[in-house]
């Protein structure tokens, strides 16, 4: 490995530390495990209440906090050209190879993933969510999509459910798209000491309680299962919108005492809140990778979750138990799992968990992408033009385009099929 | 995995875990992408003449607004006095009931009585409110008050609940949408605009309990007429058609035109259109797809 070659990564996001999320924590942990590979990884946010200018993070992480302020769920305002001159100076300063974007709606990231394309740098872009192709707010995102990623050189996407959804939204050939999941800090997720007992049953739900993360299900599983159970007790970490519907559930079926409501959680209590239960339940309906099932199976719980999105390629089938998002299979799904809750070793989903999922294997594989990126050829300005003029047409060429290839592939899976 | 290296390679898997898979990039596209994928799983096909029938009664509704629009110009040109004005008022309003009572089978007295009751407080409502209205406007010029009127007009149509009556046929109760409520309400503010240039007041009375018995329960009637049979819901919007256009010719000949123009592009050429652009029509689905939840949340 010894002409293996030092890139000079800067990541961009609107989301980052003191924000706390997936993307946050992916950005954070890649960098680390990056900079132990010998790479240089500068970090690039907006500036979060008074925390602006550049800061150093453990590692000599060095991180941004560029002079603009979110005005929309930690957004920039987008304005084109108004970071163009920040971010060439970093970009100058701090004598970056490669550019590296995350998630899709960060308006920074897509200002300074154009920026970049445009003084010649090589671009690597990932996407963290999930997004259809009906509503207005989705196709304007895919529009802004298609033409951040009409130059990308690199794309990456959390799982291979991920994947197909950006190919189809930005209309990237699938060969450029990379699948990277997100990893688990196995050290900070350990499981309890000592086995919890059974004479009753603890599941933990740990999610802001939204409409996208299913807290309506949990409106109508919770007093299902619990009438059904009288063992089990249910621990609800997190707030939002739809707390007041779970209390009302309570109520209306007094279940106060088997119902814990504890608000929000900071993450660094999460552990400690994952050990105390048997069963993590996850009631998502739309989720591209979930990182909280991650957490709960390096702490040795038993997941329950919802079959939806890219949660099914998370962990083998031994680890969780998954069902349809109506609550009469969820209910099923909590029983299974019950039943099958005294086979389950902790410290043995931990070690499992400990060779599933590494930071330092995601970094490993991200700089394979990096050196993907830089063998790309630079394109001329001109090309560049003309592609944004076909980007008007190519909604309707693409999906031809998918059309025929779905009816090739139909078409050859018929005929291996009958060659078996 | 463990030591056999045999020639072919382990099959590829749609899973995230466990590293990168031996063999395969982690840019490999395997012949199961985009395997989950449907296409156009919800489209309804539409037939021309379902859709055409469908949209008569957007242009049922248009000729009821121009007969009002006809019945406020006369009145304003005084060539329609209050008697007769009164006289259409009760002819309306003993039609609508007629039609009420025979096409709703499930109409019991005491509704019948109360939607008498409704309408009798009503009545006396506007009556004592009539003088009020004559001097409403008195210190605003004539045209900006019927500029406004025709503006709000416009917007009564456009944000018209055409798919169901605006008042709910009974029984059926529902909160109506935003836009229903901000149509009727400047349907009737136009109609305060217009009663408010009249000289006396039982002509503001006349005029108003017309507007409002029109804006108010053609909808509902009209409901009643589609749901008990829709030959006679076909029949009665065609001769609603003629005969607006054929008031709105004797009023104005340019009006008529773009009246007729506005009756055909409904219902003629719109739903041709419709089938037209159909076939570009392209969903995709897939598991990317947010879940729907399989029963009601009652907030």
């Amino acid at each position: 490995m010894g002409d293996r070659r030092q890139h000079r990564i800067l990541v961009v996001s609107d989301f980052f530390y003191p924000n706390f999320g997936g993307v946050e924590n992916h950005i954070y942990y890649l960098s680390q495990c990056l900079l132990k590979l010998g790479h240089k990884v500068v970090v690039m946010t907006h500036a979060y209440g008074n925390r602006s200018g550049v800061r150093y993070m453990t590692g000599g992480l060095k991180v941004y906090y560029i002079p603009w302020k979110p005005f929309l769920m930690q957004n920039t305002l987008p304005t084109f050209y108004g970071t163009l001159p920040i971010m060439r100076n970093i970009l100058i300063r701090e004598k970056i190879s490669i550019v590296h974007g995350h998630q899709a709606f960060s308006t920074l990231c897509h200002e300074a993933l154009m920026h970049a394309r445009t003084m010649g740098y090589k671009i690597v872009f990932t996407d963290h969510s999930l997004y259809g192709f009906a509503d207005v707010g989705s196709i304007h995102m895919n529009k802004v999509l298609q033409f951040t990623l009409a130059e990308i050189s690199q794309a990456i996407c959390v799982s291979h459910t991920s994947k197909e959804n950006t190919v189809l939204r930005s209309g990237l050939p699938p060969e450029k798209v990379f699948v990277i999941p997100n990893a688990v800090d196995t050290a900070m997720f350990m499981p309890a000491p000592e086995r919890l007992k059974s004479d009753e049953i603890v599941i933990v739900v740990i999610s802001r309680l939204v409409y996208r993360k299913g807290a309506d299900l949990l409106v109508e599983v919770i007093p299902e299962v619990c009438r059904l159970f009288p063992k089990v007790r249910f621990i609800v970490g997190g707030d939002g919108p739809k707390r007041v519907r779970l209390e009302e559930m309570r109520e209306k079926h007094s279940l106060q005492d088997r119902v814990e409501m504890l608000g929000a959680v900071p993450h660094a209590q999460v552990r400690s809140l994952l050990i105390s239960g048997h069963i993590f339940l996850n009631s998502s309906l739309t989720e591209a990778f979930c990182i909280a099932i991650l957490e709960a199976a390096s702490c040795g719980l038993l997941t329950v979750s919802t079959r939806v999105g890219g949660v099914p390629e998370v962990l083998p089938d031994d680890m969780i138990v998954l069902a349809e998002p109506d609550p009469v299979d969820m209910v099923r799904a909590i029983k299974k799992a019950i039943a099958i809750l005294p086979m389950i070793d902790p410290q043995d989903m931990h070690r499992r968990m400990k060779k599933l999922y590494d930071w330092h294997d995601v970094a490993r594989r991200t700089e394979v992408v990096y050196d993907r990126a830089l063998k790309c050829s630079d394109q001329h300005l001109l090309d560049r033009l003309s592609r944004y003029i076909l980007l008007t047409h190519l909604s309707s060429k693409f999906q031809r385009r998918v059309q025929r290839g779905i009816a090739l592939q139909r078409a050859s899976g018929d005929y291996s099929a009958e060659l078996s | 995995m463990g030591g056999s290296s045999s020639p072919t390679k382990s099959r590829w898997k749609k899973v995230a875990y466990g590293g990168m898979q031996p063999g395969y990039d982690d840019n490999h596209t395997d012949e199961s992408f985009l395997e989950d994928m449907v296409m156009n799983a919800n489209v309804v096909k539409r037939d021309v003449m379902k859709v055409m029938q469908d949209s008569i009664s957007i242009s049922q509704y248009l000729s009821i607004v121009a007969l009002v629009g006809v019945v406020w110009t006369y009145t304003l040109n005084y060539m329609l006095d209050e008697n007769s004005l009164l006289l259409i008022d009760v002819g309306l309003l003993v039609s609508g009931f007629l039609v009420l009572i025979l096409t709703e089978e499930m109409l019991s007295l005491y509704l019948l009585f109360h939607y008498f009751l409704n309408i009798a407080f009503f009545i006396m409502g506007l009556y004592i409110l009539a003088p009020i209205y004559k001097t409403l406007t008195r210190s605003i010029s004539s045209d900006s008050i019927y500029s406004v009127t025709v503006s709000l007009l416009i917007i009564h149509l456009f944000l018209h609940d055409y798919s169901r009556s605006a008042v709910r046929a009974p029984g059926t109760w529902k909160n109506p949408s935003l836009t229903s409520c901000i149509s009727l309400n400047a349907s009737v503010v136009a109609s305060v605009f217009v009663a408010s240039r009249l000289p006396s007041w039982v002509n503001v009375f006349a005029i108003m309990l017309f507007s409002l018995l029109v804006f108010l329960f053609a909808p509902l009637v009209t409901y009643c007429i589609r749901k008990y049979s829709f030959r006679l819901h076909i029949l009665f919007s065609v001769g609603l058609m003629i005969l607006s256009l054929g008031l709105v010719y004797v009023l104005h000949k340019l009006l008529f035109v773009v009246f007729l123009v506005l009756l055909i592009f409904v219902t003629i050429v719109c739903p041709y259109w419709l089938i037209m652009i159909q076939e570009y029509k392209f969903e995709i689905n897939g598991p990317w797809d947010e879940a729907k939840l399989c029963f009601d949340i009652t907030d």
